[in-house]
């Protein structure tokens, strides 16, 4: 094993456990009652810190070698709470007895409040105009014309990311998607598209399609 | 050898001696007295036209008994193509005079094309299919202009086409402008790049013996097309009296395999691996070669990254590892790349913004493994080769001719300790492959009901109506997400036969015809999904299917777009900043929509669509698929989402 890899590894490591036990720390859970708090800045800034996210986000979240950038968080809450849970690659898995869904709400709220200024807080999307700008901008190319995603490109049509997240990712994809600029697609035409992706449901699981069981 | 009975000086030699001023001469007395009546070296020429007036009628040679094209026509029955696929050219008339009439029409049996790129195309899907080459007869200069994107095809995909080039060689004998055009000084030279070996025999012994050893050099991994030349004159001269002309033997030469050394170490290293894995493109030429893969695989408990340049793997085989293949050949510590044509690629990864940017894929230290008959051969020019990749052990040899060897050198060093490992860690494969197929299918629910038709559905639609037959897939399913290779059970190897090889579209429709030629008589249901942009090519082949009763199944993958060509250009709108709403012109196969059902129905073909509701589309495959069992091709136009 290469030595950057050894450090990454144990870089890893060590955050997961800090995650686990900062998290599992009774000073740091939410006190939850029936109904859940209002999202804490200060406290999701304080298990951010102790529970070491900086070591591969970084400070404020803005991502290093190790990890992307998660501030302004790109996924929506609900979303990078299922993340959270059950992640893919080499992010480790946060399981409930280690942090509840209120401290990973409160650890949103601070990187909500870490993002730089953006306008996509007060975009409101117009799904119809969405529609046009999908077809005409020729984001179907690659993601199809209802955005159910092929092998060129992911589905997002239903999107789990957040509209900030949508408009980063656009702005400076990281795959094979070329970057556009504002120049080309605006913040407002990128939550009109949004406000289109959102009028899709989710798709039905592959066991209620008899096609997909043969 | 018989001539014409009232033929005293045959026609080559009469229209030589005419073209030298000779020809009176040569009328007038015995063909050996001809020479002697040349005139002195500095004499004037004689006036051939008063010359000519004054020839008999009666020593124009106006038939000819045996032509060379006769002897041609043995010397190709030796080799027992079962079709000739051929665009007319009057360069190779005598030749096809011979074949449908001398040789009685039958292996080879002349299947008319519309184009030489489909005639070419049609023997590629049918050497795929069959394991053999059938011969492509193509006219000179124009006729091989056509052809050349599918020969090079064919070449990248190392496949046997044979190929015979009609050529007027004697100056001397062209009959006016056309020959002269479509004549040639070397007529292969336009295509030698990427044929393996091509000739221009000047006599019939040596087309007989050229025509033998193409053959042989064809069909010998690494196969590649060849090419021979037959003059014009060669086949419509008469046999000469007394010729000793003769059809050698056809021996086939064994495939390559590898040096015992490298074998046994190579199965030392993978014996020895924690995680080795099988990278697999174009190893299966055969059954066997399937065969020999999963026994390997199994031995091993080594998962298998199909990239599916043939049939090589099963796809629903525990250890097909291809829906995953990043993340298994990143968790690798040996790849063994068996007939892979991109070893760079399969461990690196790149990405492709302004300019593109490499980075290893495999974990430090993973070793690697090549076994291809690519080592053997390589041209210069063009650059199908790839990017060199560094490997700790290189075989030189054709992989499905090596597995043999290199199976019984992995028993031989499999202890009982490995062998438990391996059980062990082909339980984890086994499980991610479940997994990763449950990912196929969960991926296949979305846009499930959308018009257009997702590429999703319309392979499973397909795949539901064909599952309980005897069917081959012989299209490729790269611009459709490879669904059917994601959902559909492959396990024989007429199941999949790849690509084209060299990525040149149009080569869809003819390889797919060809594929089904090969399969008729086999009583397989041959499908195809059909790429819209690469059927406009040279649509002519479908009338080539209802003309020779060739059954297959077309799916009109229709997105109405060179789709990938409307990607690249929506990439540099982007890139530049320009707008990105006029990537379309250029790409875009609408106004007026391509009626491809009426297309097929011009051709004698079924057609039915355009069809752009799901549910419609199960109902229209079974209609289709009842003409195809009744012997005829049919297309079924569905519009589609755009892969």
């Amino acid at each position: 094993m290469r030595k950057a890899d050894s450090v990454r590894q144990l870089i890893l490591i060590a955050f997961a456990l800090a995650l686990m036990l900062t998290l599992a720390c009774p000073g740091a859970r939410a006190q939850t009652s029936a109904a859940p708090p209002a999202a804490s800045v200060d406290n999701g800034k304080k298990i951010f810190s102790r529970a070491g996210c900086y070591a591969c986000h970084g400070m404020q979240g803005e991502g290093t070698n190790l990890a992307p950038a998660i501030a302004p968080p790109p996924l929506e809450l609900p979303a990078m709470i299922g993340y959270l849970r059950k992640p893919t690659g080499k992010m480790p898995a946060v399981p409930v007895a280690a942090a509840s869904d209120q401290q990973l709400g409160d650890i949103y709220a601070f990187l909500k409040s870490l993002a730089p200024a953006s306008n996509s807080e007060s975009l409101t999307g117009n799904a119809d105009n969405g529609k046009k700008l999908f077809a005409s901008y020729g984001c179907y190319q690659c993601h199809g014309h209802q955005g159910a995603g092929a092998a060129t490109a992911p589905r997002i049509a239903a999107t789990a990311l957040s509209l900030a997240g949508v408009i980063r990712y656009v702005r400076a994809p990281t795959g094979q998607m070329p970057p556009y600029a504002s120049k080309v697609v605006s913040d407002q035409d990128l939550a009109d598209i949004y406000a289109f992706l959102k009028t899709f449901p989710l798709p039905a699981p592959a066991s209620s399609i008899p096609l997909l069981n043969q | 050898m018989r001539k014409s009975k009232n033929d005293s000086v045959n026609r080559r030699d009469f229209l030589k001696a005419a073209a030298t001023g000779t020809a009176a001469a040569a009328a007038l007395a015995a063909a050996p007295a001809a020479a002697a009546a040349a005139p002195a070296r500095n004499a004037a020429p004689p006036p051939l036209l008063k010359l000519a007036d004054a020839a008999p009628a009666n020593v124009e040679v106006l038939t000819v008994d045996r032509p060379g094209s006769d002897f041609m026509v043995d010397v190709l029955k030796s080799l027992d193509f079962e079709y000739l696929c051929a665009n007319p050219g009057n360069s190779f008339r005598g030749l096809h005079e011979s074949l449908i009439n001398y040789g009685g029409n039958q292996r080879p049996e002349f299947i008319t094309c519309c184009h030489e790129e489909s005639s070419v195309g049609m023997g590629h899907g049918y050497a795929k299919i069959e394991g053999k080459p059938l011969l492509v007869c193509v006219h000179g200069t124009v006729g091989l202009q056509h052809a050349s994107m599918a020969i090079y095809d064919a070449f990248c995909d190392r496949v046997p086409v044979y190929i015979i080039l009609g050529n007027f060689s004697d100056a001397a004998l062209r009959f006016g402008q056309v020959d002269w055009t479509h004549s040639a000084q070397d007529p292969a030279a336009m295509i030698r790049d990427y044929v393996k070996w091509d000739d221009n025999p000047l006599s019939l012994q040596a087309f007989a013996e050229s025509a033998v050893r193409a053959y042989k050099i064809a069909t010998t991994p690494p196969m590649m097309p060849v090419a021979l030349v037959a003059g014009h004159e060669l086949q419509e001269d008469p046999v000469p009296d007394g010729a000793n002309v003769s059809v050698p033997k056809l021996t086939m030469t064994s495939p390559p395999t590898g040096d015992s050394g490298a074998v046994a170490e190579a199965a030392r290293l993978l014996v020895a691996a924690e995680n080795p894995v099988l990278v697999t493109d174009r190893v299966a030429r055969t059954p066997a070669g399937l065969a020999r893969m999963i026994e390997l695989a199994e031995l091993l408990q080594a998962p298998v990254v199909d990239r599916n340049g043939r049939m090589n793997f099963p796809t629903r085989h525990p250890l097909n590892h291809t829906e995953r293949a990043g993340a298994t050949i990143a968790g690798a510590d040996l790849i063994a790349g068996l007939e892979l044509t991109d070893f760079w690629s399969t461990v690196n990864s790149v990405r492709g913004q302004v300019s593109p940017t490499w980075r290893p894929s495999t974990k430090p230290g993973a070793k690697l493994i090549s076994v291809t008959a690519n080592d053997l051969y390589l041209k210069s020019n063009y650059q199908d080769f790839q990017r060199y990749t560094p490997v700790d052990l290189a075989i030189a040899a054709d992989a499905e001719a090596t597995l043999p060897s290199l199976i019984e050198a992995v028993k031989r060093q499999i202890t009982d300790d490995r062998k438990r490992a391996y059980a062990d860690r082909g339980a984890k494969h086994a499980a991610a492959h479940e997994q990763a197929m449950q990912a196929a299918r969960e991926a296949a629910t979305s846009g499930w009901d959308a018009s257009p038709i997702s590429t999703a559905r319309m392979s499973a639609e397909l795949w539901a109506q064909i599952k309980n037959e005897d069917w081959s897939l012989v299209s490729n399913c790269q611009f459709q997400s490879r669904w059917p290779l994601r959902l559909w059970d492959f396990n024989k190897h007429y199941h999949y036969i790849g690509a084209e090889g060299g990525y040149g579209v149009g080569y869809g429709a003819p390889a797919s015809v060809g594929a089904a030629l090969a399969n008729r008589k086999h009583g397989r249901l041959t499908v195809s999904i059909q790429n819209d942009g690469d059927l406009m090519f040279a649509p002519g082949v479908l009338w080539t299917a209802a003309h020779s009763r060739i059954p297959i199944l077309i799916l009109m993958h229709n997105n109405r777009a060179y789709h990938q060509e409307l990607m690249q250009i929506q990439i540099m709108a982007d890139r530049h900043n320009r707008g990105i709403t006029r990537a379309g012109i250029g790409n875009i196969l609408d106004d007026p929509a391509i009626d491809y059902a009426k297309l097929a129905q011009s051709m004698g073909m079924h057609g039915e669509g355009p069809i752009n509701d799901p549910k419609d589309l199960g109902p229209a495959i079974r209609r289709a698929i009842e003409v195809v069992k009744s012997g005829h091709p049919a297309l079924v136009d569905v519009l589609t989402q755009p892969r």
